[in-house]
């Protein structure tokens, strides 16, 4: 049916994928699991023609193809249910189904709605959906969106005369459990027609849905079993990698929190993503968030940055209430956010190294006269030498940078504003495994000044080597904290469950 | 998609000036005795009210938005001077220029407030700003009287040779300057033409930031209207408005891209030139007046097309 070969991806010189393989046979159920970062998105982004590999081969019933878009992919039976709700809000579900395809219904230049309603309905019959096709997008409920695209996916048997693979990427994430029930029976009744491959973090529901599952972990396939012979604990063994590195993260610089509490929460709450959430948070400590996607934790860092504004409960820095309304005054109570998008909100890209280090504390390089440029300079070599920046002066603009760099680029400019807290979102995103280490080293150092640090990370190994303690997330409420002193990291199976 | 060439950053940073020398030396080459110091002064005379507006407007442009509203401003602000000159002297001058700081502060705030596109937001604020111009001036130029001219000496009146208009500029073109390399403000501008969402994240305060650009637009408009009128004696309710075009043109020839995070009021001074040498230039070769404008449509289409690094837009609006 479809078969990735030796299938390879870089970015600059980040390698997501080094040479993956995995084949998809007919009316089969392929799961991919693997932590964030491990290549699964990567890896449906070349299936799907959405990006190229650099290396390796696409087979389709045999023959290599190339798959230079989306569209190309769909000629060939490949279509993507898109993570992302993709769906056009304001366009109707009938226009939505046939986007792009609607020559089809041309009837003398004109769209013949008739032809493309019964067509939308035939479809929508297909994965079980009773709506009207004339409806907005917009007014469907998530689940009934993600069935429409599903439908949209099979909607190809009529333009394509082989049996079809369907790229779910993620598609539960954001359904009830009834919903997830209801999809997981329509995608076991459409076997006879489709192959599908199925990405979720949750490992219970890709063991439940799947006839074979692979596992992957940093850009390459670790392993391949039947579902049958699988449980959701073996999988998560395969998936984060048996050896414990322990000082990867530096455990034997982990010393104790200080007393003083540096962010008090309380009864926190906003509607639609998370309630009753509180917690101290102490100088010096690093209090590791983990979730996953809809837990509610990347609601709450926005919140905790003043993005957006809680609906319940309160906040305390020093003693004094803390509620802000915008980043800037989140940024004078002392806080920092390393954002997870580095590249549109960490970083001024085509400003100079020395322009972003100054951005949050502009008054660290004014003179009397005015903004001194001398000083600047001075400011962002002093941070070039101190963090170790390969650039090659001042002046570089952030862009030319490697990922690595631009982050501590970011770390500069909130040790420059002086900040007490900073929020960590996925610091090590995107970067490679050297320049890991250094944001590790730096996560140690400001800890020892007493900067307090809420950390969400890319993986949960991450999470637990970096944390003095652990919050986690799901649902929207604290399910559990942990302890992780070092020398007495939580399993990491333990946490999963507190989950899931 | 054309593919025009793409200079590299650093050819982009000097093309503007090799443009305009080389339209200078070109100008001088066609029309021998034209390269004076008299004719150099005339010219300089003539960009200074051009070049002001567009200053203004260079520092909206740099954020990434655009103010549509400024020959509006600048058309009040000179019938707000002839009006009040035989009444309140030299007062007439602060109180033009407050009209254009809080109109522009308007517009500033409707586009930051609620959410508006800047263009739709001085779109609108330029018609309020125009009804609002010929209800004042009853839809007729208003002469500036015999007696109240001596007033008008620090802009209209000269020094030894030398045109105060052209002092004006200057003064004009420091205090931008200044603005924009010495203070937060400048910095914050370039910053949030570059990335709003980085800024924002910053703890950039990136709303009243933006507002005080609008304002400053409306300053160097009002400011530039008074310029006007005081070159033509009267006051005249749509005397700017065929001013829009070369402003913008002069922003995007000097080399803010119009997509924000570069450029500045220095540039503009050079994209001012330009778009004034041009303009001389046709006047002697005998395009009509109707033709310039053409061909003004052209440059700057031409001028956005090369400055603007196309690779990085995603989409265009």
């Amino acid at each position: 049916m479809l078969i990735g070969e030796n299938l390879r991806k870089s970015y600059g010189n980040v390698e997501a994928l080094r040479g993956v393989s995995l084949e998809v046979r007919p009316g089969e159920v392929v799961g991919l699991v693997g932590e964030n970062g491990a290549g699964k998105s990567t890896l449906m982004r070349l299936l799907a023609g959405t990006q190229r590999p650099t290396g390796g081969r696409i087979l389709r019933d045999g023959q290599p193809v190339t798959l230079a878009s989306p569209r190309d992919a769909n000629a060939l039976g490949i279509a993507m249910v898109f993570q992302e709700q993709s769906l056009i809000p304001n366009l109707s579900v009938a226009e939505n189904l046939f986007l792009g395809q609607d020559r089809g219904f041309v009837r003398s230049g004109l769209i013949d709605r008739r032809a493309m309603r019964e067509a939308a309905l035939r479809h929508l019959a297909k994965v079980g959906l009773d709506v009207n096709p004339g409806r907005r997008a917009g007014e469907l409920s998530f689940a009934q969106r993600q069935m429409v695209e599903l439908a949209k996916a099979l909607a190809l048997e009529d333009r394509v005369e082989r049996d079809l693979v369907i790229l779910l990427d993620e598609p539960t994430s954001v359904l009830e459990q009834a919903e997830i029930d209801l999809l997981f029976a329509r995608v076991r009744a459409l076997r006879s027609r489709a192959s599908f491959i199925f990405v979720s973090h949750r490992l219970d529901e890709v063991l439940a849905i799947s006839d074979r599952v692979y596992v992957m972990r940093d850009g390459a396939m670790v392993a391949e079993a039947q579902a049958s012979e699988m449980t959701p604990t073996e999988l998560h063994r395969m998936m984060v990698g048996r050896g414990v590195r322990t000082e990867y993260y530096l455990e034997s610089r982990q010393a104790p929190p200080r007393e003083e509490v540096a962010l008090s929460v309380r009864g926190l709450g906003k509607r639609k993503a998370f309630q009753d959430v509180s917690f101290d948070l102490h100088q010096g400590e690093v209090l590791g968030l983990a979730g996953v996607i809809g837990s509610g934790r990347e609601d709450l860092i926005r919140i905790l940055f003043g993005f957006e504004r809680p609906d319940a409960g309160r906040m305390d820095i020093g003693g004094r209430v803390y509620a802000p309304r915008s980043p800037a005054e989140a940024v004078a109570r002392g806080l920092g956010f390393v954002p997870s998008e580095r590249r549109t909100e960490g970083l001024v890209m085509t400003l100079p190294l020395g322009a972003n280090i100054t951005l949050a504390r502009i008054r660290a390089a004014m003179a009397p006269w005015g903004l001194s440029r001398r000083r600047e300079r001075a400011l962002a070599r002093e941070w070039i030498d101190r963090l170790a920046i390969r650039a090659p002066s001042p002046d570089t603009p952030c862009r030319h940078l490697s990922g690595g760099n631009q982050q501590k680029v970011v770390l500069a400019k909130w040790r420059t504003a002086g900040s007490r807290l900073l929020i960590l979102d996925h610091p090590t995103r995107g970067i490679d495994v050297g320049a890991k280490e250094e944001v590790f080293r730096l996560v140690r150092d400001l800890s020892d000044e007493g900067v307090a640090i809420l950390l969400v990370a890319d993986t949960l190994e991450e999470t637990i080597g970096l944390s003095h303690r652990m919050l986690v997330m799901r649902d929207g409420v604290v399910s559990a904290e942990l302890p992780a002193p070092a020398g007495g990291k939580p399993d990491q199976v333990r946490v999963v469950e507190h989950m899931v | 998609m054309i593919a025009l060439p793409a200079p590299g950053p650093r050819l982009r940073a000097v093309l503007p000036l090799l443009v305009l020398l080389g339209l200078i030396v070109a100008l001088a080459v066609a029309v021998p005795n034209l390269a004076s110091p008299a004719t150099l002064l005339l010219l300089l005379a003539d960009t200074a009210t051009l070049f002001v507006l567009a200053a203004g407007l260079s520092f909206v442009i740099v954020l990434g938005s655009i103010d549509l509203g400024v020959p509006a401003t600048a058309s009040l602000a000179g019938v707000v001077t002839a009006l009040l000159l035989p009444g309140w002297g030299t007062w007439a001058f602060p109180a033009a220029l407050g009209m254009g700081l809080l109109m522009g502060t308007v517009t500033g705030l409707v586009h930051v407030g609620l959410r508006v596109p800047s263009f739709i937001a001085s779109l609108a604020a330029g018609g309020v700003t125009g009804g609002l111009t010929l209800w004042l001036s009853d839809a007729q130029a208003v002469t500036i009287g015999q007696q109240d001219r001596a007033r008008l000496d620090w802009v209209a009146g000269e020094t030894v040779g030398l045109p105060h208009i052209v002092g004006v500029a200057m003064a004009a073109l420091l205090l931008g300057w200044g603005l924009q390399r010495l203070t937060p403000f400048g910095r914050f501008s370039l910053a949030i033409g570059a990335s709003e969402a980085a800024t924002t994240a910053s703890g950039v305060r990136v709303g009243r930031h933006k507002v005080l650009a609008f304002a400053l637009a409306g300053l160097f408009a009002a400011l530039a209207g008074i310029m006007l009128a005081a070159r033509l004696t009267s006051g005249s309710p749509t005397g700017a408005s065929q001013l829009l075009l070369p402003a913008i043109a002069a922003v995007i020839v000097g080399g803010t891209a119009i997509t924000g995070g570069t450029g500045g009021v220095v540039p503009t001074a050079v994209g001012a030139l330009t778009v004034s040498v041009a303009r001389l230039g046709m006047t002697f070769l005998g395009v009509d007046a109707f033709a310039q404008q053409i061909l003004f449509g052209v440059i700057l289409v031409s001028a956005v097309a090369i400055t603007t690094d196309r690779a990085s837009v995603v989409a265009t609006k």
